[in-house]
């Protein structure tokens, strides 16, 4: 029983019942250990910095650092390899549909790479498109270290425990994260409901627009009836009796969080001057 | 022993909602002792559901409304002092289980409570692991409550009002959202509970035939929220009729046994439970007569629609005579690519009353979607009058079938009633002044001509259960059907629903409805089609289906609980085949 004490979600799932406490679990992987603070918080300059950044190397090295760090350290079951395969193909799928739709007018200096008829792509007209795509990917694969390694509770604890958030706004944000499914099954039933009796049948932007408002309407009115019977449901327990309440999971921001956040800085602060440079 | 003071005092309660005008329940005194269970009934409409809320102060503090009278439990007072110091006197089980879960795993969700009052962490795992055990769900703490059943979902719900500690437990309507299996699953676990004495209950329920064994007392209110009774549960027997006036549901024994008195079996006391049934028929010794020709809803007025006679030896697949309606023909449908429906070939009688039941995950909806078009059947597989629903367009298929979904809200379309009814007119291209008086006669048909200009949101829930029935019908269509029209409904707005179908059916209108309330299937369909796993399983008249057993149990089905009751009569073998109340002698009182 009290072997769960303290332990996070992510933990449970990698290891259920194997009777360890949170500075011991053994079978959760590495990055799953950490704060969802710290995942969060050690990206987070590199990931604002990306944006302004406008050669090919340093958006690779950050794709390379964060795929490294998620091969290492998070599970790698088929979900996360997924998501993992979703960076190479937003580099190829930007990069590519970029460099072809650019104007090729603008790169008329660089290299001429392929002539179809009377359209040339310019190396220019590549390097920019692959840099963007680069970009977006590296901000993606740097979103995937705490995305793939923190469950959406975890992430609402650490804000009130750690960020003092108040638990009144946390719980009940991640109460309402449930609706998220059922709203879905609705509207799914509304639409299939409006499609049987022909509601604003017919084709363009109007009658898609009506369309949407008509689906809405009844939508909302269930959500808003729906909110109001789980808002009593959590006052008739007791929600919101004391200033805090008892957290089972306790997720605790430790020594290591602190290194890691400072070695992440570190780290990206030496790709951002260095790679530019070396590749230049 | 001498009696302890009351956990629980009511006094003289009156509670006006924010936009009612009378006071509903309007004065109820009871009071309940630590570890009694007490049922409160009374009609729709009475204040039964508002009363619970009241106990704990959810009413009027969460739910506006003007409250008169006290409420004291354990030395608090409800409405004054906050819900939450409420909680831990009073926690409450609503009827929608989905409403009440808020967390991601079975353990999370029973802890929350206790963590709500800053329990230590041993004292919330000890509570919990208790609460879980007791319901059943302690191997499964690590779930997310998404994948239980509706049944378990209920369950955790009660093991997390457990966990609050409290001596008094309030549970509204827990089994309305429920199947048949669910709901047994909730009495059991609220068996234990009883069992275990700790905890004194009120319970809101229809379903009395479940209830009626838990029971000390019952609380009876009438129409107006006024107390008529109350008592020991053995008043429901001894002032059953005067209840039945009431429009208060009685357990099924005492209801087949008012029933059979008329026709001279003697009941020293009216039975409250299938075995006291039993008992006395058993000791009747001349076979009981049977009402020789019934109608298939007893409610109905009979006789007044042609065709509409099926008494007696009905042949397989509806009147043997009539016409087909709609017929399927190796029907397969596959959703997500699973496939769903294996290869189904039925008939369906013009002018029957036909009920598609089986277990959960058996392909009822996705039969009745795609058998009216609403999904999109292969073509050739079905047809209605002869028209190919496969290819069909919407505008015939409108003037052929209507379809009414489980809440009326998510079919409507526009915003006036009249416009509603108005709308499948004008998508047929009928004339203005054609729309206008079709679409009027039609609201005067269904008695909402009064109400032709309001938004169809704020018409009463039977109200826009009727607006969504016509509808579907004004165009012509000669098949109505209609998905779980019952679900989360009390039994006198199901009653109310099944007997304006009756009412449509016998004045010509086919009838298709997906269902998984046995009985009401018995009272009012003509047909019952049977499926599992995808298959077909039987398809036949009411009477023979329902008094199958062996089907039943191979469909995963509870037989209708009339037809359980007296299926093994020692020395009435005439009544081994009874599933409907129509076919027992008429009392006199009220038709049920």
């Amino acid at each position: 029983m009290a072997e769960q004490l303290g332990r996070t979600d992510a933990q449970r799932r990698a290891a259920p019942r194997s009777g360890t406490r949170t500075s011991s679990a053994p079978r959760s992987a590495p990055l799953e250990r950490l704060n969802p603070l710290t995942k969060a918080a050690g990206p987070l300059p590199a990931t604002v910095l990306l944006v302004l950044v406008r050669d090919l190397a340093t958006p690779a090295a950050f794709i390379a650092l964060a795929l490294l760090l998620l091969l290492l350290g998070a599970r790698l079951d088929r979900r996360n390899l997924l998501f993992l395969a979703l960076v190479p193909a937003i580099v190829l799928t930007t990069g590519t549909s970029l460099s072809l739709w650019a104007d090729p007018a603008r790169f008329e200096e660089t290299a001429a790479l392929l002539r179809v008829g009377g359209w040339t792509l310019h190396a220019g007209a590549l390097e920019t498109g692959f840099a963007t795509g680069l970009r977006l990917g590296a901000i993606t694969a740097l979103a995937l270290l705490s995305g793939l390694t923190t469950t959406g509770p975890d992430v609402a604890r650490s804000m009130v425990q750690q960020l003092r958030l108040p638990y009144r706004i946390g719980y009940t944000a991640l109460a309402a994260f449930r609706f998220l499914p059922r709203f879905g099954h609705e509207l799914e039933v509304i639409r299939q409901a409006h499609r049987v009796r022909g509601a604003h049948a017919g084709r363009g932007p109007f009658a898609a627009a009506a369309r949407w408002l008509g689906t809405i309407v009844p939508l909302l009115a269930g959500a808003i009836r729906h909110g109001e019977r789980v808002a009593m449901a959590m006052d008739a327990r007791a929600f919101g009796a004391h200033p805090t309440r008892t957290e089972r999971h306790v997720l605790r921001w430790r020594a290591v969080d602190t290194a890691a956040v400072l070695l992440f800085w570190a780290v990206s602060a030496a790709l951002l001057l260095t790679v530019p440079a070396l590749a230049g | 022993m001498t009696a302890p003071a009351p956990l629980l005092r009511v006094r003289d309660m009156a509670i006006v909602h924010d936009e009612a005008t009378q006071a509903t329940p309007s004065a109820v005194s009871f009071e309940v002792r630590a570890g009694e269970v007490v049922l409160l009934l009374g009609p729709s409409g009475c204040g039964k559901s508002t009363l619970a809320l009241a106990l704990n102060g959810l009413v009027p503090r969460s739910v506006p409304a003007e409250v008169r009278g006290s409420i004291e439990v354990d030395g608090l007072r409800a409405g004054i002092d906050s819900v939450a110091r409420l909680s831990t006197r009073v926690a409450l089980v609503q009827q929608d289980p989905d409403a009440q879960i808020v967390t991601g795993s079975v353990l999370d969700e029973v802890a929350f409570g206790p963590e709500n009052l800053l329990l230590p962490v041993e004292e919330v795992l000890r509570r919990s692991e208790d609460a879980l055990r007791r319901v059943g769900l302690w191997a499964r703490r690590d779930d997310d409550p998404a994948v239980l059943s509706g049944g378990g979902r209920q369950r955790l719900a009660i093991a997390a009002a457990l966990a609050m500690g409290s001596p008094l437990l309030v549970l509204d309507e827990p089994t309305a959202n429920l199947d048949p299996q669910g709901a047994e699953q909730v009495y059991a676990a609220l068996a234990e509970v009883v069992a275990a004495g700790d905890r004194a209950i009120v319970l809101v329920e229809h379903d009395l035939d479940a209830a009626i064994g838990l029971a000390d007392r019952a609380v009876v209110l009438d129409r107006l929220g006024e107390v008529v009774a109350d008592g020991p549960v053995d008043l429901l027997r001894d002032r059953a009729e005067e209840l039945l006036a009431l429009g208060i549901w009685l357990p099924t024994a005492t209801l087949a046994a008012l029933r059979l008195r008329s026709s001279g079996v003697a009941f020293g006391r009216l039975p409250l439970v299938a075995a006291e049934l039993r008992e006395a028929l058993a000791a009747h010794p001349v076979a009981v007569p049977r009402a020789r020709s019934f109608p298939p809803g007893a409610v109905v007025p009979q006789g007044e629609a042609g065709g509409n006679d099926r008494a007696g030896g009905r042949t397989d697949g509806g009147t043997a005579s009539a016409r087909a309606l709609v017929v399927a023909r190796d029907l397969r449908i596959s959703r997500r690519r699973t496939p769903v429906l294996h290869g189904v070939d039925l008939s369906i009688a013009a002018g029957s009353f036909t009920a598609i039941v089986g277990a959960n995950g058996a392909g009822k909806t996705t039969l009745l979607q795609a058998l009216c078009g609403v999904l999109r059947p292969p073509k050739g597989s079905v047809s209605i009058d002869g028209v190919d629903v496969g290819r069909a367009d919407a505008r015939l298929l409108g003037r052929r079938v209507g379809f009414v979904f489980q809440n009326p809200e998510h079919q409507f379309v526009t915003s006036t009633v009249l416009d509603e009814v108005a709308h499948e007119l004008r998508r047929q291209g009928l004339e203005p002044d054609e729309v206008e008086r079709r679409a009027r006669a039609t609201l005067r048909r269904f008695g909402l001509e009064h109400r032709a200009e309001a938004h169809p949101f704020l018409l009463s829930g039977g109200q826009k259960r009727r607006l969504s029935v016509a509808a579907a019908l004004v165009a012509g269509a000669e098949l109505l059907a209609l998905d779980e029209p019952t679900f989360g409904q009390d039994r006198e707005r199901a009653e109310e629903l099944l007997a304006l179908l009756s009412d449509l059916n016998a004045a010509g209108t086919t009838v298709l409805v997906v269902t998984h309330d046995l009985q009401l299937v018995a009272e009012h369909a003509s047909d019952v089609i049977v499926l599992g796993e995808g298959r077909l399983l039987a398809h036949g008249p009411v009477g023979a289906v329902l008094a199958d057993d062996a089907l039943l149990e191979r469909s995963g089905l509870r037989p209708p609980p009339l037809h359980a009751a007296l299926r093994d009569v020692p020395g009435h073998p005439e009544l081994a085949a009874v599933t409907r109340f129509a076919e027992l002698p008429s009392s006199g009182g009220r038709a049920t």
